[in-house]
C-alpha cells in the first residue's frame, strides 16, 4: 500500500518534471525555430553596430611642407529612433542643445527607424553636451572635417569640399578620388551598458596627401598686393599669376574676389571662380609679343627695321583702326616699347595669317594648358580662315580669347629661351611619406620648343625696352633687370556688343631678371576705375611683387641701386601703404584657432616691451622657417664644402680659391632648403678681418 | 470443506540490532580503484578545460573593452595631435604675421639699400658652383 502511494507520487513528480521539460523545451522549438530570425534581428540591434570609418583626406602642403589644407576628427550626432523611448522628450532636449527647432528633429526621427543624422560635424561643447544628455539611442560618431588654416590664402587653388567631404572645386576637386581615399564599414559589438568591445581592425587607406609648387610666403606676397591694387584702382576683378619659366611650376596663383574655403557658402559664388584659368579676356597689346616673336622667328624682320607707322591711323579692308597715339617712323624694337597697334598690324600682314595662326597655336592659345585644376577655358582662336581685318585685330590682341594662365606660360617660354613647358601646380603625391608614381595627367610632359633660342633672347631685349623707355617704365626694378610688356584692352560693352570707350581690361606680364629669369609675372586687372592703362596700374603691381618674390628667392641683383631715389620713393610709398593695407586686410581672425596660453602671454610680453619702447624700429620680421643648420666650413677644401652643402640640398657660391676663410651664413645659423651658402677661399693669411655687412640668406 | 481459517493477527517487533563492524576489513579492489582515479583525473581534466574556455571568454572579453578604450584613446590623442597642427598652421598664417608684424610690433619692409649681398671678387662666377637649371636652351 505504502510502497504504491512512493509509487504515486514518484509518477506525479516525473509527470510534471515531464511537462515543465516539454514546455521549456516546446519554448526553446518557438524562439530558435519559429521566431528566430525575429529575435537574431534584434539582437543584432542591440549588440552590434556596424560604423562606417570615414577616410581621412591628405593633407594638401605647399612646397616647402606648410599645410594648407587639413581634415581633423570631429563628432557627429545620430539617432537610432527604434531604440529611443520618448521621442518628443529627445527632440526638445536636443534642440537647446543644437539650435534646431523640436519639429526638425522630430521629423528626421520619423525619416527612418534605424538611422537619422541629428547634427553633423559639431564643435566639441555642442558634443560634449549631446554626450551629457546619455539619451537612450541618441549617439555620437566621428567624422573628419576639412579645414583650411591660412583661410583665404590659394584659397581658388585649393578649392573646397563639401559637408560629405567630396572636393567641389581647386585641386580638392581634381584629385579627388586620390586625396579621399576609400571608406569601410566594420561591426563592433556592444554590451547591456552599451559599452563597445571587440571593434574588428578597418584596414583605412587614408587619401594621399598633395605637395603644390605653390610657395605659400609668395602666394601670400602676391595676394597682399593684388588686394592692395584692387583697393587703389578699384577694379571689378584680378589676377596674378607667378610662374617659375624654367620648370612650368606656378609658385603662386591669387584671384580677386577672394573667399575663405571654410565658410564658401557665406561667399557669392562668381568669388570662387579661378579667373587664372576659367576666365578668357582679350589680351590686347600684350598680344603683340606672340605677333614679334612669330615674325622674328620667322626671319621676316629685324628689331632695326623701320615701319611707318602712318601717323596713328591705317586702312584695313576699309576699316580704320587707329593707334592709341600717332607714331611715324619706329622700329621694331619701338613698336613693341611704345605699343604702337599699325607698326604691329605691318609686322603680322607681312608675316601672313598662316604662318601667324601656327605660331598662336603653338603657344598654346587656343588649347589648354593642361594645368592641374578644374574648368580649365581653352580661349578662343578663330579656325584659320582670317582676313586681313582679322589678323589685324588679332596681331594686337583684339579678336582673341586667352586665360591669363596660357599668357602667362607663353611668355615664360620667351623668358626661358623658347620652350613652352606644361605650367603645373602639383609637385608630387605622397601616401604615408612615400612618393607616389605620377600618373598620366600629373606627369611631367616635356618642354616643346615654339621659337629659336635666338628668337627668345631678341625678344627679351625687345621686351626690356618696354620698362626702360616704352610703355611699362612703373616695371623697373630696384636692383633688378626687367622685361614685359603692358596691355589695356578695352572691353566690350555686353549692352552695344561694342568695344566700350570706359572699360579696360589693364595687364601687364613680364619676368626678371633678364638674363637668368627667375620669375615670370602675370597681372591682370578688370576694369580700374580712373588710370585705367597696364603700364599704371599693372605694372606698379609687377614691381611690388617682382622685387619682394626676388628678394625672397635670394636671386642675385644685377643692377646697382641708387639709395636716395629708392630711399626716397619707399618712404613716399610707405606713407601711403598704411591706409592700403588696412583697406586690404580687413579680416579678423576670429575663426582662427586661439593661440595657446604660452603663446598669448609672450606676445601680451612683448606688446609690453613695445609700449614701454618708444623708439621706432626699422626692421623686418623674417620667418625663415629654415630647419637646415649651416656647418663651419673654416679650413674646408673646394671640393669638401661643395660635397657637404649640396648634400644638406643648399646652393653653394664659392668664391675664390684655396682654403675656406669665410662664409654666410654664419655656422649654426638655421636657413632652408635650397638657401644660398656663400663660401668665401683664401690663405688664412688672407682673411679680411672686416666682416661683409648685412648678408641675406 | 474448506474450512475457514481465521488469520492469525501477528504483531510485529523491530528490534535494533547492533552489529560492530568496526573490524570489518573491506577488500579494496585495484580495478576499481584504477577507474576510479581515472574517472575522477579525466573530470578534472575536463572540468580543467572549461574553466580554462570560461576563463578564456571572460578575460577575451575583458580585454576587448580594454582594447576599445585604449583605441578611444588612441584616437582621442591622434585628434588632439591633428587640432594641434591645425593650430599651429594657422598661427603661422603670413597674414596673421604681417598684420602682428606691422600694426602690434611697429614693423615695417627693409628698404632695398638695408639689404647687401656678398661683394664676389671678379673671377668668382668661375669658382661659383650653381645648380644649372633643366632643360635650358643653348
Amino acid at each position: 500500500m505504502q510502497q504504491d502511494r512512493v509509487h504515486v507520487r514518484l509518477l506525479i513528480i516525473a509527470g510534471v518534471a515531464f511537462l515543465w521539460m516539454g514546455a521549456v523545451f516546446g519554448r526553446l522549438t518557438y524562439l530558435q525555430l519559429y521566431r528566430h530570425s525575429e529575435y537574431l534581428s534584434r539582437a543584432m540591434r542591440q549588440q552590434q553596430r556596424t560604423i562606417e570609418i570615414t577616410p581621412e583626406r591628405g593633407t594638401i602642403f605647399d612646397r616647402n611642407g606648410k599645410p594648407l589644407a587639413m581634415s581633423i576628427p570631429v563628432d557627429s550626432a545620430f539617432a537610432v529612433p527604434s531604440e529611443i523611448a520618448d521621442e518628443n522628450l529627445a527632440a526638445r532636449l536636443l534642440s537647446g542643445v543644437i539650435n534646431k527647432p523640436q519639429e526638425e528633429i522630430e521629423a528626421r526621427f520619423e525619416s527612418s527607424r534605424s538611422f537619422a543624422w541629428i547634427a553633423r560635424k559639431l564643435p566639441p561643447e555642442k558634443a560634449d553636451a549631446i554626450s551629457k544628455l546619455n539619451l537612450k539611442g541618441i549617439y555620437l560618431q566621428k567624422e573628419n572635417q576639412r579645414f583650411y588654416p591660412k583661410r583665404e590664402l590659394a584659397a581658388h587653388v585649393l578649392g573646397f569640399v563639401d559637408v560629405d567631404e567630396k572636393g567641389l572645386s581647386g585641386i580638392e576637386r581634381e584629385l579627388d578620388s586620390e586625396i579621399r581615399g576609400k571608406s569601410e564599414r566594420i561591426v563592433v559589438m556592444a554590451d547591456a551598458k552599451q559599452r563597445w568591445f571587440d571593434g574588428g581592425e578597418a584596414k583605412r587607406e587614408r587619401g594621399a596627401s598633395v605637395v603644390l609648387t605653390l610657395d605659400e610666403k609668395i602666394q601670400y606676397i602676391a595676394e597682399r598686393e593684388l588686394a592692395t591694387a584692387m583697393a587703389k584702382t578699384r577694379s571689378l576683378a584680378g589676377t596674378v599669376i607667378v610662374m617659375n619659366p624654367n620648370t612650368g611650376e606656378i609658385l603662386a596663383l591669387a584671384n580677386w574676389p577672394k573667399f575663405n574655403p571654410n565658410k564658401a557658402g557665406d561667399s557669392p559664388s562668381e568669388s570662387w571662380m579661378n579667373r587664372a584659368v576659367s576666365a578668357i579676356y582679350e589680351p590686347g597689346s600684350t598680344f603683340k609679343l606672340i605677333t614679334l616673336a612669330a615674325a622674328l622667328d620667322q626671319g621676316i624682320t629685324r628689331p632695326d627695321e623701320v615701319f611707318d607707322c602712318e601717323n596713328g591711323a591705317v586702312y584695313i579692308s576699309g576699316h580704320r583702326i587707329r593707334d592709341h597715339k600717332p607714331f611715324g617712323l619706329l622700329t621694331v624694337s619701338d613698336i613693341l616699347a611704345k605699343s604702337s597697334d599699325v607698326g604691329a598690324i605691318k609686322i603680322a600682314l607681312r608675316l601672313g595669317a598662316p604662318r601667324f595662326y601656327d605660331y598662336v597655336r603653338a603657344f598654346g592659345f587656343g588649347s589648354l594648358t593642361g594645368v592641374e585644376l578644374p574648368y580649365e577655358s581653352r580661349g578662343r582662336v578663330e579656325p584659320l580662315d582670317w582676313k586681313p581685318v582679322s589678323t589685324a585685330a588679332i596681331s594686337m590682341g583684339q579678336e582673341v580669347g586667352v586665360t591669363p594662365m596660357q599668357l602667362v606660360t607663353a611668355v615664360s617660354a620667351i623668358a626661358n629661351g623658347g620652350l613652352l613647358y606644361k605650367p603645373h601646380v602639383i609637385a608630387q603625391l605622397r601616401r604615408d611619406e612615400k612618393v607616389l608614381p605620377a600618373e598620366d595627367a600629373l606627369a611631367t610632359a616635356e618642354p616643346r620648343r615654339v621659337i629659336r633660342a635666338e628668337t627668345a633672347a631678341t625678344l627679351r631685349q625687345l621686351m626690356e625696352g618696354v620698362v626702360l623707355y616704352g610703355t611699362g617704365p612703373a616695371a623697373h626694378l630696384d636692383g633688378w633687370t626687367s622685361a614685359g610688356k603692358t596691355g589695356s584692352a578695352q572691353k566690350i560693352d555686353p549692352s552695344t556688343g561694342r568695344y566700350s570707350p570706359t572699360q579696360f581690361f589693364a595687364s601687364f606680364t613680364g619676368f626678371a631678371p633678364i638674363n637668368n629669369p627667375a620669375v615670370t609675372i602675370l597681372v591682370s586687372l578688370d576694369s580700374p576705375v580712373g588710370q585705367h592703362e597696364g603700364g599704371q596700374v599693372a605694372a606698379p603691381l609687377f614691381k611690388r611683387i617682382a622685387e619682394q618674390v626676388l628678394a625672397y628667392l635670394n636671386v642675385s641683383r644685377d643692377v646697382p641701386l641708387n639709395p636716395k631715389l629708392i630711399e626716397t620713393a619707399y618712404m613716399k610709398r610707405a606713407a601711403e601703404d598704411p591706409s592700403a593695407l588696412e583697406e586690404s586686410s580687413s579680416v579678423d581672425f576670429s575663426g582662427q584657432p586661439d593661440p595657446p596660453p604660452a603663446a598669448s602671454q609672450i606676445a601680451k610680453a612683448d606688446a609690453r616691451e613695445q609700449a614701454v619702447s618708444t623708439k621706432p624700429v626699422l626692421t623686418v620680421a623674417v620667418d625663415q622657417g629654415g630647419d637646415i643648420e649651416v656647418p663651419d666650413f673654416s679650413g674646408k677644401t673646394m671640393r669638401d664644402v661643395t660635397d657637404i652643402v649640396l648634400r644638406l640640398g643648399l646652393d653653394p657660391v664659392l668664391v675664390g680659391s684655396n682654403l675656406a676663410t669665410e662664409q654666410s651664413p654664419a655656422p649654426g645659423a638655421k636657413v632652408r632648403h635650397g638657401a644660398r651658402i656663400t663660401v668665401q677661399f683664401g690663405t688664412p693669411l688672407e682673411k679680411k678681418s672686416k666682416p661683409h655687412p648685412g648678408i641675406r640668406n | 470443506m474448506v474450512h475457514k481459517r481465521k488469520k492469525a493477527v501477528t504483531a510485529e517487533f523491530h528490534t535494533v540490532k547492533r552489529i560492530d563492524n568496526s573490524r570489518l576489513v573491506r577488500n579494496v579492489e585495484p580495478a576499481k580503484m584504477r577507474n576510479l582515479w581515472r574517472t575522477v583525473a579525466l573530470g578534472g581534466v575536463v572540468a580543467a578545460f572549461f574553466m580554462l574556455y570560461v576563463f578564456q571568454h571572460f578575460r577575451c572579453i575583458d580585454l576587448s573593452f580594454q582594447l576599445e578604450d585604449l583605441k578611444g584613446q588612441h584616437m582621442k590623442a591622434a585628434a588632439l595631435n591633428s587640432e594641434l597642427k591645425l593650430e599651429i598652421a594657422g598661427l603661422r598664417n603670413p597674414m596673421r604675421i604681417d598684420m602682428i608684424a606691422r600694426r602690434r610690433l611697429g614693423l615695417t619692409e627693409p628698404l632695398p639699400t638695408h639689404v647687401q649681398e656678398y661683394e664676389a671678387p671678379d673671377g668668382a662666377e668661375v669658382a661659383a658652383a650653381r645648380f644649372v637649371r633643366p632643360n635650358r636652351a643653348p
